[in-house]
């Protein structure tokens, strides 16, 4: 019988040619959901979409963009607040 | 509103957020800007001019930014430039001094040779002492009495080791 974990769609397959020539399947993790923007929920860009193991070996600066909110807020978001909070002082 | 002089507040790029003061119109795109931000080229697009002017001149330096942003209570992005390093220009040798050189390196040259000609002799020497007659190269002497003669020797050896041991329990 096919093992369970086989059986389910928790893991994806991914066909690798292996030295031999045939093809294989193995079965990876899925990789998480994009990062997204707080205000209005767009996807980030700038952000690797990779496992917790693989984010924590990247450096800060392959991980978010260099700017204030980066990584939280999409860059239309950060500057609608910036001017926004400039015009009501 | 986009004169030199005008504070503005940027806001796109890793300066957004931060104040800084038109010090040059380049066109009517672009202007140079400099204050709390790095002195850089900017799009008018991505500044948000204030009500505040400061008297500066077109193009001042970043010291008169500085002073005019102390007087504000603003405090201005400080980047340092790497201090020049003073290289020592090489000397070119004199033809007194090459010709000085060229006699050491000979004279150098002429020992080496010198023991390296003893050393080729000396290993020659060497070579004649260890091996034996033309015969015993040819492999025509019997190696086998040449063996148990060798065999016999360490027997006798041993025989005289304990004889020591002995001496030195005494």
């Amino acid at each position: 019988m096919v093992e369970r974990f086989k059986r389910s769609r928790s893991l994806r397959k991914v066909k690798v040619k292996v030295p031999g020539g045939s093809t294989v399947v193995h079965y990876r993790r899925r990789k998480p959901k994009g990062a997204k923007c707080g205000n209005c929920s767009a996807t980030l860009k700038g952000i690797p979409r990779e496992r917790p193991i693989k984010m924590t070996k990247m450096a800060k600066t392959k991980k978010r963009p260099e700017r204030p909110y980066g990584g939280n807020l999409c860059s239309r978001c950060m500057r609608s607040l910036i001017v926004e909070r400039v015009r009501s002082q | 509103m986009i004169e030199v002089g005008r504070i503005c507040v940027k806001t796109a790029g890793r300066d957004a957020g931060l104040k800084c003061v038109i010090v040059d119109v380049l066109n009517d795109k672009f202007v140079l800007i400099d204050g709390e931000t790095r002195r850089r080229k900017c799009n008018v697009f991505h500044l948000e001019p204030l009500k505040e002017v400061v008297k500066i001149k077109k193009n001042a330096s970043h010291d008169d930014v500085k002073k005019e942003f102390e007087k504000l209570g603003l405090k201005v992005r400080e980047t340092k430039p790497k201090p020049k390093k003073e290289r020592q220009a090489k000397k070119r040798k004199t033809p007194e001094q090459l010709s000085v050189q060229k006699e050491e390196k000979k004279k150098l040259r002429d020992i080496f040779k010198l023991k390296s000609k003893d050393a080729v002799k000396d290993k020659v020497k060497e070579m004649e002492n260890k091996s034996g007659s033309l015969e015993e190269k040819a492999g025509l002497v019997d190696k086998s009495k040449e063996i148990k003669a060798d065999k016999k020797e360490p027997q006798e050896e041993k025989a005289s080791k304990p004889a020591k041991k002995s001496d030195k329990k005494k």
